[in-house]
């Protein structure tokens, strides 16, 4: 029950007008095919599943049906922002390059 | 050609049914008084048309401005009205272009024209919409029972899409009313919690103008 | 007997008297009473039986807290169980009936004896009723009918309800003297404020001490005041009779409003609701909860006649009810005094038993002057009395340990109230996370002002363990400047004096349990009185070695009931605290969690009921279907005709005939709630090989394909049709349950991984009716309606699509079939949808046309093999284990989405479950559907599963029954002999079964192609 603000939209909005997409940026790998069976295993399965901070995709299912970058507290539903994929990737990747 | 024999075409003469025609609004509808809190009537059988292309691309927007002889909305959540209808910001690209039905196929020839070389899509999506017109001293709160969208924030010019109880809509105001935009199948739902949720208010099927 | 009193300040209207009943018998009570506050004036001491114990129970409290005033109001529909008495207002006419006593309240068979109890210690549920397990409903049942707890109406609701969404500046919950402060402080300020209050007018406990004076004025005309000038203020609503219930992230709170409930039937008014969800999104919070009184604990605490001491002195000043003529009031701390003065002012006899050493001198002087005798250093170790307290053992205590120094003297009473303190209402401020501190001054759980005030939150008045109200005036005042200053605004405080007229407050004694001297071994002594906990429970389940909190709370069942241990909680804490040797704040406090206190279904489920509970999508034939007579089915959100029955005809009648006049005729389908997503751009061809498992690359244009879409996993996920237009334009069908998951599924992709790739997409499933026209002689119905498209076999040919007139409209007709026959797909503009459909039956009518619904779609699919997404798969299936290599385009040079995982080595496995038709040995046995398939017909355990029947029907063309199901190797086990079998076991009967290929009609296609 807490609120987003649609990077898209650029409004803050109920809960109810999204959808979860899953964990961000797991990169689909560009050759399928010559992956590892347990490369591949992990691509599909293994998630990240953090307690804490998140980087996670949604989508605004009643409004612009943009997906977008939310980096959610999974303890306590606090957020830090919400990003057009483009703005959070670069966030995303300096984050990890200092992680 | 095995259908030569069949009938003559011009026997035929086809009649619309907007997606509220179930309810038989029109035999209901009423001057607009003090006596009731919210007044609703279906706009029925508009054109739409929908509309995706990129609002960053200069030369999309250029063909449409000039196909459509007004500014394409590409600030979020706004809209533009028009001498023949409205123009909905959905999402950076995407538009619900509404009009009067008989206006629908040369606007979307028009479009298609100019947007002939400029990745695009113009679909014509005319019996997949209504639109609702709801007003009323009441109208703000009815609608609270029915969208957790904050209303304070509807200005005029603005278009939000939004929940409607437990689907989707397309919502804006002018003038003296709201505008509730949603899909054909959506109708019956949405009238019957419309309806449910106006009636502490007093609910009346409101004459509508010759006009929207 | 009348206990009523007419009392100055009282906001019962004595000119007002009301009828209502109570287990039958009539009484009288006053507008402005509530059903405890008229029992209590007509003299009706018991109104409960415990749950355990069966021990006669009196009203304790005077609100949200009252653990034994449970009580059935009204009957038939509009009746409600297990509402406090406390919180019930009282109308003309009301009927109310007790929730507990069997056989009745004057005789409840578990009290016999009173012996009872020694089955039923702690933990009894664990230990007595467990074995042996198929007894287990028969103690339930017994247990059930003895604890009590009200009846739910069984028949069907007439009343409604709704849910309202609000977003606010600042939400204020609680409208006592705090609260309305906080309230007209901002309100002041120009901030959106509302206001939420559970009781019928606002004033909180102010309405309970009507004689204080605040800045001059008595507190009543001071809450008039503020309340007037909130009234004024157009940016500030107040709403009463409504509960905060929950406190959700970033501020979302639910509160439930009761509109209706309180009105005589009828003054009620259809068209209003009986209760209201809001739903308060607010920027900003006041908590303005205050705090419930906390009794002390003794023996036989639990007599009728006993009461807090804060609901004695509610009683007296807001009702004008004594609750006896001869009251005896212990307490630990000075809140107990100015109530106890109200009350020998108003007559009554009043004794105050201070378990302290030293009393506050101020009080020492006022209770002297009026004749109220006082024991200081004191304790109620037991009352006394049979069926109501009748009197009190006094012990003296020791001065530095809580413990039985000598026998004091026996006091008699009629009324005995007690007070060990505040606890402070911070549940709302704990819903999402928050947690409250021990304060050991205060003796209370507290929560700071400003605590939680980064995520918006301030608290304001006793939830702050502040209970002087002038020192909470003051603290309101300073944190709602602070929460203004926050938001860049000032203060006005003009014309607000807050001074009052209190005797400052001196130390309380630190006392939950007062001692009686007896090890334990003395009368039962009470904590938590809506489940029959006593201290002896929690000190058994310490023994037994529970050491946390949470545990010790579901072994004994503290703070279990429908009050949620208002009144016991902290009580019990500190009584597990000690058992255990630690501190309270080392024990900590249980989970608050939502509801604060009980809300309805209907309040819940809001207008979400009957025709609005689910969308339900319909077409734009419905009327016409209806005018046929269809049954409907739900399909996802659609409500699709299932079948059309003629007059006397079932299910099974309809759809034979619907099934054979469709082979051997023309049937027809509204095939319009299939999802329609229409694809352009230069790289749509790349775009569809990417999203399907088969190529799209080829396709040329008028022509259409069959795809299967797999999720990355290599799983079928959904299927359709599509159609391309133009090299750049392809029209996508999808399942009609699967519409929506598709159109995410292609943005996603589109969006996050492929944004290169030139293609948008648009859901056209609405605009589009279609009309599905199938048989043989369905060309011949779309001649007679259709010049401008040549349907000859030659030049419309299976699986091309062609644009048209048909009856006068602008058509696009597919020629595809789902049904193994000679069919068009007639698509138009919905609006013209029910016309269509018309034209096409008046049409078909020499040929006898049958409209079809969903049931006779499936036989005629089944028969020819085709499958359907979710019903013939589960999200575990891939093309491979349905036969459909066909679809797979494993030649395609980008990976399309699933490739890599068929290559994966379980999706590979050659001993997968896989999709076979299935032939019963007796063709009028149709199989169960999710019927197990195994070896033998004998189950004697362990018996192997090979699989199970996905898809099983009669065939009314075939004569006999078929079925699909999936058979571990079963591609390699299909035999057309007949020579392999297995058997098809459900509801305890195993049917002979073969395995053959899923086609069972046309699988050379020549009906398809006709």
């Amino acid at each position: 029950m807490f609120v987003i603000k649609c990077p898209h939209c650029f409004e803050a909005r109920e809960e109810e007008e999204f959808s979860y997409g899953g964990e961000a940026f797991v990169a689909r790998p560009t050759s399928p095919e010559t992956e590892s069976e347990e490369s591949w295993g992990d691509y599909l399965f293994m998630k990240r599943n953090p307690k804490g901070w998140h980087w996670e995709m949604w989508g605004h299912s009643t409004g612009c049906r943009k997906f977008f970058v939310l980096k959610r507290n999974t303890a306590n539903h606090t957020t830090v922002g919400a990003w057009t994929l483009a703005e959070a990737r670069k966030i995303y990747d300096a984050e990890e390059a200092t992680a | 050609m095995l259908n030569s024999t069949t009938t003559n075409i011009s026997e035929f003469s086809p009649v619309m049914q907007s997606p509220l025609h179930p309810f038989g609004l029109t035999s209901k509808q009423e001057k607009v008084n003090d006596g009731k809190g919210v007044w609703a009537n279906e706009i029925p059988l508009l054109g739409y048309i929908s509309l995706r292309g990129n609002s960053q691309n200069a030369a999309f927007v250029n063909a449409v401005n000039s196909a459509l002889n007004v500014a394409l909305p590409t600030q979020a959540c706004s809209m533009s009205y028009t001498a023949w209808g409205s123009i909905l910001w959905l999402s950076p690209d995407e538009w619900l272009i509404t009009c009067k039905r008989d206006q629908r196929a040369s606007l979307q020839g028009a479009l298609e024209t100019a947007l002939a070389d400029i990745h695009s899509q113009v679909v014509d999506n005319s019996g997949g919409y209504t639109t609702v017109l709801l007003k009323g001293k009441n109208a703000s709160e009815v609608l609270h029972h029915c969208t957790v969208y904050d209303l304070n924030m509807l200005q005029a010019g603005k278009v939000v899409g939004t929940t409607f109880g437990k689907l989707n809509f397309y919502l804006h105001q002018h003038e003296d009313g709201y505008y509730l935009v949603f899909r054909r199948s959506f109708a019956d739902y949405i009238w019957r919690y419309l309806e449910r949720s106006a009636l502490p208010y007093g609910f009346g099927i409101a004459q509508l103008n010759d006009g929207l | 007997m009348s206990n009523r009193i007419s009392h100055k300040n009282s906001r019962v209207d004595l000119n007002r008297p009301l009828t209502f009943t109570f287990d039958g018998q009539s009484y009288q009570g006053f507008a402005g009473d509530t059903l405890a506050s008229a029992l209590l004036a007509n003299g009706v001491k018991v109104v409960a039986r415990s749950f355990k114990y069966g021990r006669p129970r009196g009203i304790i409290g005077s609100g949200a807290e009252e653990p034994n005033a449970l009580v059935q109001i009204d009957v038939g529909a509009r009746t409600t169980p297990d509402l406090k008495a406390t919180q019930v207002e009282l109308y003309d006419g009301l009927v109310a009936g007790r929730t507990s006593g069997w056989p009745s309240l004057a005789f409840d068979l578990k009290s016999v004896g009173g012996k009872f109890s020694r089955f039923m210690p702690a933990g009894f549920y664990y230990k007595t009723f467990k074995w042996p397990t198929k007894l287990w409903p028969f103690y339930e049942d017994i247990i059930r009918r003895a604890a009590g707890y009200g009846k739910s109406p069984i028949e069907a609701d007439t009343e409604t309800y709704d849910h309202q969404h609000h977003h606010v500046d600042l939400l204020v919950v609680g409208g006592g003297a705090t609260g309305l402060l906080a309230a007209l402080l901002a309100g002041r300020s120009g901030l959106k404020v509302l206001l939420v209050d559970d009781q019928s007018e606002l004033g909180g406990y102010l309405l309970s001490m009507p004689n204080i004076l605040i800045g001059g004025v008595s507190a009543s005309t001071w809450s008039a005041n503020i309340i007037n000038e909130l009234q004024s203020l157009p940016n500030v609503s107040t709403l009463s009779r409504t509960t905060a219930f929950a406190l959700h992230d970033m501020n979302m709170i639910q509160a439930v409003e009761l509109l209706q409930d309180h009105l005589p039937h009828a003054a009620r008014n259809n068209a209003q609701r009986r209760e209201r969800l809001h739903r308060i999104r607010a920027s900003k919070v006041v908590l303005a909860t205050g705090a419930f009184e906390r009794p002390l604990v003794f023996g036989n605490n639990d007599l009728p006649g006993i009461m807090t001491a804060s609901a004695l002195t509610t009683y007296l000043n807001r009702y004008g009810v004594a609750c006896g003529k001869n009251a005896v009031i212990m307490t630990s701390n000075d809140l107990v005094y100015q109530g106890a003065v109200d009350l020998a002012e108003a007559g009554i006899t009043v004794t105050i038993v201070d378990t302290r050493e030293q009393i506050n001198p101020e009080w020492a002087a006022k209770t002297n002057q009026l004749g109220i005798k006082v024991y200081v250093g004191y304790g109620i170790s037991e009352a006394v009395g049979s069926g109501a307290v009748q009197g009190v053992q006094l012990v003296k205590l020791g001065s530095l340990k809580n413990v039985v120094t000598a026998k004091g003297p026996y006091v008699p009473c009629d009324v005995l109230a007690s007070s060990g303190g505040l606890s402070p209402t911070v549940h709302l401020f704990c819903h999402d996370g928050g947690r409250p501190q021990w304060d050991d001054a205060r003796l209370a759980f507290v929560v700071s002002a400003n605590g939680r005030a980064k995520d918006g939150i301030f608290c304001v008045g006793a939830i702050t363990g502040v209970f002087a109200l002038q020192e909470g005036l003051a603290k309101t005042h300073d944190t709602i400047a602070e929460l203004l200053t926050g938001l860049g605004k000032t203060i006005n405080a003009s014309g607000l004096v807050l001074e009052t007229d209190e005797i400052a407050v001196t130390p309380a004694r630190r006392i939950f349990n007062v001692p009686d001297g007896k090890d334990g071994y003395g009368a039962k002594a009470f904590v938590d009185f809506q489940n029959d906990v006593a201290v002896t429970d929690i000190h058994l389940a310490v023994r037994e070695n529970y050491r946390s909190i949470e545990h010790i709370k579901r072994y004994t069942a503290l703070g279990f009931g429908t009050d949620q241990g208002k009144l016991s909680n902290v009580n019990g804490f500190a009584i597990a605290a000690e058992a255990l040797g630690k501190t309270i704040p080392e024990v900590g406090t249980t989970t608050y969690r939502p509801a604060y206190t009980p809300v309805s279904f209907g309040a819940l489920a809001g207008a979400h009921v009957g025709d609005s509970f689910e969308p339900r999508r319909y077409t734009a034939v419905q009327t016409t279907h209806e005018r046929y007579g269809a049954e409907f089915e739900p399909v996802g959100q659609w409500m699709r005709p299932w079948y059309f029955p003629k007059p006397g005809e079932d299910i099974h009648a309809a759809v034979n005939r619907e099934c054979l006049a469709t082979r051997n005729s023309v049937g027809m389908l509204d095939a319009s709630t299939l999802g329609k997503i229409d694809i352009r751009g230069k790289d749509v061809r790349e775009f569809l090989n990417r999203i399907y498992a088969n190529a799209w690359s080829q396709l040329a244009v008028g022509k259409c394909r069959y795809g299967l879409m797999l999720d990355e996993a290599g799983m079928v996920m959904d299927d359709g049709v599509t159609a391309c237009i133009s090299d750049t334009h392809f029209l996508m069908t999808t399942t009609s349950g699967g519409a929506a998951r598709v159109m995410t599924w292609l943005e996603k992709w589109h969006q996050t991984e492929w944004p290169e790739l030139e293609v948008y997409m648009t859901s056209v499933t609405d605009h589009w009716t279609t009309a599905a026209l199938v048989g043989p002689k369905s060309r011949e119905v779309l001649a007679k309606l259709c010049t401008d498209i040549d349907l000859s076999k030659e030049a419309f040919k299976f699986m091309d699509w062609r644009d048209g007139k048909v009856a006068g409209v602008p058509a696009r007709v597919f020629r595809i079939s789902f049904s193994g026959e000679l069919a068009y797909e007639v698509n138009v503009d919905a609006s013209y949808g029910d016309y269509i459909w018309n034209e096409l039956m008046k049409a078909g009518k020499e040929f006898d046309i049958t409209p079809y619904g969903t049931e006779t779609m499936h036989v005629l699919r089944a028969e020819k093999g085709f499958i359907i997404v979710g019903q013939d798969t589960d999200g575990s299936v891939t093309p491979f284990d349905l036969d459909m290599a066909w679809a797979v385009g494993m030649k395609k040079p980008y990976s399309f989405l699933g490739k890599r995982s068929l290559a994966r080595s379980d999706t590979s496995r050659t001993d997968r479950k896989q999709l076979v038709g299935l032939l019963p040995e007796d063709p009028n046995v149709v199989l169960k559907e999710g019927a197990q398939l195994i070896n033998s017909s004998d189950i004697t355990p362990p018996v192997a599963m090979l699989g199970h029947v996905t898809s099983s029907y009669h065939s009314a063309f075939l004569g006999r029954s078929i079925a699909m199901g999936f058979v571990i190797d079963g591609i390699k086990r299909r035999d057309e002999e007949g020579n392999n079998i297995v058997y098809a076991w459900a509801e305890g009967k195993a049917v002979k079964v073969k395995i053959v290929s899923y086609v069972f009609v046309d699988a050379e296609g020549a009906r398809h192609n006709a």
